[in-house]
């Protein structure tokens, strides 16, 4: 430090507290005895303070348009990210083996379901049994009465 | 759900604080909005990267400062492209948006003493903080602290002197 005054960067260095300890103390010294240097650290504090009410004056909230407009450009990120990835994902070399995966799992799928549901199964003899009762009633009268069911082994 | 949590937190805690550190280095609300708005979806996108521990004001302001320039940068390349007479800029903006002679002599600093100004001036960060915030060595944090406040001290006068 000067050793007769101080330079008006060490009275600003000492106004915001960042002259090493010992130069610290040395100023604060210096400026109890020294009128013109204590004039000019009031003058540098006198726009520190300026400066700090006109930022509280003109505090503000943070308007909540703001806050609604980043939720908002988020969710539309999220949104674009997860459709990025799934595009990225979609890669010709992925694709064809995938559709040929997923086509067998179909088919594989369909299959057993098929066998699942498969209709119960009626005895053939039941059909021949069948046709042999009604030739037996003379199928080309309309007068013809119904006749009792009869099976094929009892008409023969 | 992590990630939302931390940013709703962080809007509600420091949201304010860094919409007004906004105001004060574009001077109007409009582009307050946007550089805080666009900090907090990189604070979102960055969140792992923080640090737990660490001053989160300090983090937010070097993406806001850094915003800040970029925007800067922008708009000077399109003035330039769109009017090539020397015209003035912030002459404009002041004359455009601002009357107070303490607005006024803030806006005709230049943007990296301006940010500097503020930060040690009205957040009362240290020059070391400073220094994190706006990517320079303290050295630098003091020449242009030094600087900024005797070009204040100049335009003051000046527009103390010239306001009705």
């Amino acid at each position: 430090m000067n050793e007769t005054h101080p330079t008006i960067e060490q009275i600003v260095d000492y106004l915001h507290g960042e002259l090493p300890a010992a130069e610290d103390a040395a100023m604060h010294a210096h400026l109890a005895g020294c009128g013109s240097c204590e004039q000019r650290r009031a003058e540098e504090l006198t726009l520190t303070e300026r400066l700090r009410a006109h930022a509280r004056a003109g505090e503000r909230d943070l308007p909540p348009r703001v806050v609604t407009n980043i939720r908002a450009a988020i969710a539309d990120r999220r949104t674009s990210g997860f459709l990025e990835r799934l595009r990225s994902g979609l890669h010709p070399i992925l694709i064809l083996p995938a559709a040929a995966a997923i086509a067998l799992i179909c088919y594989a799928g369909f299959g057993a379901w098929r066998g699942a549901i498969a209709p119960t199964a009626i005895d053939a003899a039941y059909y021949v049994d069948e046709h042999a009762s009604m030739a037996t009633i003379a199928p080309f009268s309309e007068d013809a009465t119904p006749a009792a069911l009869t099976s094929y082994e009892e008409t023969r | 759900m992590e990630q939302q949590a931390f940013l709703e937190r962080a809007m509600e805690q420091y949201g304010k604080a860094t919409y007004n550190f906004a105001y004060r280095l574009t001077g109007n609300a409009a582009d307050a909005s946007d550089l805080t708005q666009e900090a907090y979806i990189r604070v979102y996108r960055a969140w792992a990267s923080f640090k737990p521990g660490t001053s989160f004001l300090s983090w937010i302001y070097r993406i806001v400062t850094n915003l800040h320039r970029d925007e800067l940068r922008r708009r000077k390349t399109r003035y330039h492209e769109e009017t090539p007479t020397a015209i003035q800029p912030i002459e404009e903006y002041v004359e455009g948006h601002l009357s107070e002679p303490v607005s006024k002599a803030l806006a005709a600093l230049p943007p990296e003493q301006r940010e500097i100004v503020l930060l040690a001036d009205v957040e009362q960060c240290s020059y070391q903080e400073i220094g994190l915030i706006v990517g320079c060595p303290i050295g630098t944090v003091r020449s242009r602290l030094h600087r900024a406040r005797g070009q204040l001290r100049k335009l003051l006068n000046h527009y103390m002197k010239s306001s009705p």
